[in-house]
């Protein structure tokens, strides 16, 4: 797949307001800026995700598939081994498609971390109990959030899905095998079979999710080595081995398996024909990097005063659109993240960070708007990715293919014309 | 003993100021803090030998100084002077540890701050006339230099000058009291102890009592006095600002529970009620101002007109719990408003503007002030009388103490109180509180050191609010035997009153022992 | 006249479509009496994808064939029938925006041979894989 590097003049200049960031897309860039700058920064970023994304996918499959509707799950947290030698099916020698050059077994950052955490080695009880671990909250809200979003994104038909008989009777098959022996949790089931239902769709949303982010951690692993062995020679290089991933991996299939003692159950089975791209991708971005929902932290939302917006479609609270500011206060779910990735920053980033602002001091905030920026170049590249599957090439002859374009860019970043839009910020340097 | 409180820190003045050779800042800065903290350290021993159940002077040194004028260089410490004395060395350190590291020209800085704290300290111990007015004066020059030279803004020579002019009137006027007291009184010489107010005319009494309460009421200030002081503490740096409304300010309230009841018992309860009625319209027009600010700095300063306001209001009840209430007000303020203007000098150093609309959100803990912030929710609750905190200790006492006498300057009192925290709740909100900007939150974090006068401010403040008696102990006595003083005279005036009648009605209506004593005696 | 499948074998250049619809086990379905109408990518259209992409997809068989499906409308849709609609609904479900007011095009494809008549349906040739969105 090639994305033209200029473009023709055909088209008179883009009037929008963000004629400039229209105008970078047009020509094969992303929405971020083409500096040495940010692309260190978000590569050095992408790496530092995909330590903790290693540990979310694993663990999201684990408590999708075992630990399932476990009543008291105290232990969700507590990958066992099995989980962590799983093997991802993008990366080491067994690999479906070979995404990342490394093992398929847990990063051996993330296993170094696990053992010893910031403090030092003791029993994981306790590193659990001190939060000194990876916070698998911030992976659970995310699949909250497009478990409550999925209804109304228009992407895929995963969510309607999980509305449909065959589902109910494949939940139904599953949650009497795991309450087999329980005849309380038996009893209240039969009370609220809906309760347990709802609680089973949440369950294959924590399926999907781990499913879409198996890929992502070896795609982040991957761009992390090419750069540094000084394969991406700018932010679009970057942007277009997204696109191709994207493309490439957009066949996955998605779905729910339980494994209740040894026997597997199929709440949605592989050949629904769910796709990555469709069913889990798309969603994903619609309900992460835009959606999510206002959280509880400095700043108090009344809904009565409409300070919340009526649909959940105008809800715009995602890392898009966030005030990184805030990181670190009690109630700010992206500060679990921002932790996370602190323990995983290549020695660059923390040099980097150490020369701007306060230093290590802020180094949540430094970090959480590089986050922001590479979350950017990602949006950037799904939309060049849509614009692929969906459209015409960069380069096409045809001006109304090429004016096209231009409606389905222009749509795109008409979505950042809201105030709290950090798409502005992102252009400048000083926005760190 | 307490000489060395004064000669200390003008030797070091000297030393510092005059020496010889280059000296860096920093030096001058050490050297200032080692004498201010060998001052704390003098000041707690003054303490520990300090008899708390003596009521009158302790300590006391007296030598002749020049005779044909009356002037004695006498000194002595009582319950009411010694914890100002304490506050003085308390606020004299936090000053010049706040001070800017790399403030210009430090060696005349440094001097100027340790030339304040001996004058107002010499103020604090005189036990003459003519010396206290002396020293009344001596930290003017001082206080001036250091508003006009290290003032915030274009406008410090004008808030300098208006504060000089002011403050002069009101030594000119507190020195003419003096001098008509000794003179009318026939006294030879200006000592504290021999000079009697008793065998006065009642109207050449209020004329001189009225000198003194206009003096001191600049001084203090009191609403219609006050003008000077938002401009005076507003354009002068943080430290000066903590110096004039923790210390300076202290003179006033000292002088007039020392001069004017200490000195005309009897004419005191006469002029109480108006002087009630104006501390309320103190604290109410403090308070009322202080809500209608932008700029955070001038709302600490109103909110320091209205505290002010309770401390004359327990002066000028002056019962047995008001009077102990008004000494405990006073150190209160000063913790108070030291720590409040201290926090709201870090973050104008920090972020760079005291506007209320511009600031937001210095609570967020990565980006913004956060130890800072907290420290000034604390303050700000002190400030409003939060009880664990050493203004509700001392607010309380004055309203107890004060409403049997004048309930309804009390009640405004008490109102204002609610007042304080609404202007409070609306600094807090605004700055601590809300969203960082994005495109200007980048400021630099504080410092430890810089938190350090904030942080021993706040511990005394908790201390004296959950062991009040720390606060109370020492002025007790010496305020009981004040307040016992005033009601003998006044009973005294009353039986004068009623005794040419001989109205058995008159006696009926005087319950108490003493009284009836008093009645039968003449 | 010869069904969809044979016609496609037939022609030699849809070789990866051809393949596909093998692997995705389609070829029985394609061969019932329909009737079907196909656009069928050619292998340029294949090739432009990226690296990847048909591999995985060969991999996952229903995956596959929802892609490939997506390709099928139920009914013979001549040209001149599609000219008069502005969408129409593929055997995937989703709907596929015919735009013939210039040319002849199908979502974002061009088709460069329209009506190849078969026993059970009608081919339309595009230039481009087409994707549901």
């Amino acid at each position: 797949m090639t994305i033209a590097t200029e473009t023709k003049a055909k088209l008179p200049p883009s009037k929008h307001e963000f004629a400039e960031v229209i105008h970078r897309l047009e020509a094969g860039g992303a929405m971020l800026p083409d500096t040495p700058e940010n692309l260190m920064q978000i590569i050095g970023i992408y790496k530092a995700y995909a330590v903790p994304m290693d540990f979310y996918w694993r663990d999201l499959l684990y408590i999708a598939e075992r630990v399932f509707l476990d009543p008291f799950p105290f232990f969700k947290y507590f990958i066992p081994k099995e989980y962590l030698d799983l093997h991802n099916h993008y990366a080491g020698d067994d690999a479906d498609l070979r995404i990342w050059r490394g093992e398929a077994t847990a990063h051996p950052e993330l296993l170094e971390f696990m053992e010893k955490g910031e403090t030092f080695k003791m029993p994981k009880l306790l590193h659990h109990w001190l939060h000194d671990r990876v916070n698998m909250e911030f992976a659970e809200e995310c699949m909250r959030s497009m478990l409550w979003h999925g209804r109304d994104m228009g992407w895929g038909l995963f969510d309607s899905y999980l509305d449909s008989d065959e589902y109910k009777a494949n939940a139904d098959k599953a949650i009497k095998a795991y309450f087999k022996y329980n005849p309380v949790m038996m009893a209240l089931y039969k009370a609220f079979p809906d309760l347990f239902l709802e609680q089973c769709r949440q369950m294959s949303y924590y399926s999907n999710l781990g499913l879409f982010w198996e890929i992502m951690a070896p795609v982040f692993f991957e761009m992390s080595d090419i750069y540094d062995e000084g394969g991406f020679k700018g932010v679009p290089d970057a942007m277009n081995f997204l696109v191709n991933g994207i493309f490439a991996i957009a066949g996955r299939p998605i779905y729910h398996h339980v494994y209740i003692r040894g026997e597997c159950y199929e709440i949605i089975p592989k050949s629904k024909g769910f796709m990555w791209l469709y069913e889990a991708a798309l969603p994903y971005v619609e309900a992460v990097f835009y959606r999510t929902s206002p959280f509880r932290g400095t700043k108090s939302y009344n809904a009565q005063a409409k300070q919340v917006p009526d649909d959940q479609k105008d809800f715009h609270y995602g890392i898009l659109y966030a005030d990184v500011f805030p990181v670190g206060t009690a109630g700010i779910p992206p500060t679990l993240l921002m932790q996370d990735m602190l323990h995983f920053l290549p020695p660059y980033l923390v040099d980097y960070y150490r020369q701007h602002c306060r230093g290590e001091n802020d180094m949540l905030i430094q970090l959480g708007i590089t986050f922001q920026r590479s979350m950017y170049c990602v949006t950037s590249a799904v939309i060049q990715a849509l614009r692929t599957a969906l459209l015409y090439p960069l380069d096409d002859p045809n001006p109304k293919h090429l004016q096209a374009n231009r409606a389905f860019f222009e749509a795109q970043i008409n979505r950042f014309k809201r105030p709290e839009a950090r798409l502005r910020n992102i252009q400048a340097q000083n926005y760190r | 003993m307490l000489s060395v409180l004064i000669w200390v820190p003008i030797l070091g003045a000297a030393l510092i100021g005059l020496w010889p050779a280059a000296i860096p800042a920093s030096r001058a800065r050490l050297g200032a803090l080692v004498i201010s903290s060998s001052l704390i350290v003098w000041t707690v021993v003054l303490l520990s030998q300090f008899d708390i159940s003596n009521a009158g002077m302790q300590f006391s040194e007296a030598h002749p100084w020049i005779d044909t004028l009356g002037l004695d260089y006498s000194l002595g410490v009582d319950g009411l002077s010694l914890p100002l004395l304490a506050l003085t060395a308390l606020l004299t350190w936090t000053a010049i540890f706040s001070s800017n590291e790399s403030v210009e020209r430090p060696r005349l800085y440094y001097s100027l701050m340790l030339l304040v704290n001996a004058g107002v300290v010499g103020g604090f111990l005189a036990q003459n006339l003519l010396l206290f007015v002396l020293f009344y004066e001596l930290e003017l020059i001082p206080f001036y230099l250091l508003i006009a030279i290290w003032g915030g803004t274009s406008r410090r020579g004008y808030a300098a000058m208006k504060f000089l002019i002011y403050t002069a009137v009101s030594g000119i006027l507190i020195l003419a009291a003096f001098l008509g007291l000794t003179w009318l009184s026939g006294s030879s010489t200006f000592d504290y102890n021999s000079i009697i107010t008793a065998g006065l005319p009642l109207t050449t009494q209020l004329i001189l009592l009225t000198m003194l309460l206009v003096g001191f009421g600049i001084k203090i200030p009191l609403v219609p006095l006050h003008t000077w002081l938002p401009d005076a503490y507003v354009e002068a740096s943080p430290p000066v600002a903590i110096l004039l409304g923790g210390v300076m300010a202290k003179l006033g309230t000292y002088g007039l529970v020392r001069f004017g009841l200490g000195l005309f018992p009897e004419t005191w309860a006469l002029v109480a009620p108006g002087l009630a009625i104006l501390g309320a319209i103190s604290a109410v027009y403090g308070a009322l101002t202080a809500i209608a600010q932008k700029d955070i700095k001038r709302m600490v300063a109103y909110s320091s007109i209205g505290h002010m306001g309770y401390v004359l209001l327990g002066a000028a009840a002056a019962t047995q719990v008001s009077l102990v209430g008004a000494v405990a007000q006073m150190v209160a303020h000063g913790l108070i408003l030291a720590i409040l203007f201290h926090l709201v000098g870090v973050i104008e150093t920090k972020v760079g503007t005291r506007e209320l609309d511009v600031l937001n959100g210095l609570m967020s803990p990565v980006r913004g002030l956060p130890l800072t912030s907290a420290l000034l929710v604390l303050g700000g609750m002190a400030s409003a009388g939060i009880p664990g905190m050493a203004g509700f200790i001392a607010e309380i006492l004055v309203l107890q103490g004060s409403y049997a006498t004048f309930p309804l300057p009390t009640l405004i009192c008490v109102v204002c109180t609610g007042l304080t925290a609404v202007y409070f709740v609306i600094l807090l909100n605004r700055t601590c509180f809300g969203k960082l900007d994005n495109n200007t939150a980048y400021y630099p974090q504080v410092k430890f050191s810089e938190q350090v006068p904030a942080l021993v401010l706040a511990a005394t403040i908790f201390f004296l609010g959950i062991q009040p008696t720390w606060l109370l102990r020492w002025s007790e006595t010496t305020t009981n035997a004040m307040v016992a003083t005033v009601q003998l005279n006044v009973n005294h005036q009353l039986a004068n009153a009623i005794a040419p009648t001989r109205s058995y009605e008159a006696k009926i209506q005087l319950k108490t022992p003493i009284q009836k004593e008093l009645i039968l005696t003449p | 006249m010869a069904n969809i499948v044979d016609i496609a074998v037939g022609a030699g250049s849809f070789q990866t479509l051809v393949t596909a619809v093998q692997v995705a086990g389609l070829v029985d379905t394609l061969k019932s009496p329909g009737p079907f109408t196909v656009f069928a990518p050619n292998d340029d259209a294949f090739a432009k994808l990226p690296s990847g992409t048909v591999q995985t997809l060969v991999q996952n068989i229903p995956q596959l064939a929802r892609i490939l499906t997506f390709h099928v409308v139920s009914g013979k849709l001549m040209k001149a029938d599609l000219a008069k609609l502005s969408s129409v609904t593929s055997v995937e479900g989703s709907p596929i925006k015919i735009d013939c007011s210039d040319g002849f095009e199908v979502k974002n494809a061009t088709v460069i041979a329209p009506d190849i008549e078969a026993d059970n349906g009608v081919i339309h040739v595009i230039d481009t894989v087409i994707l549901m969105g």
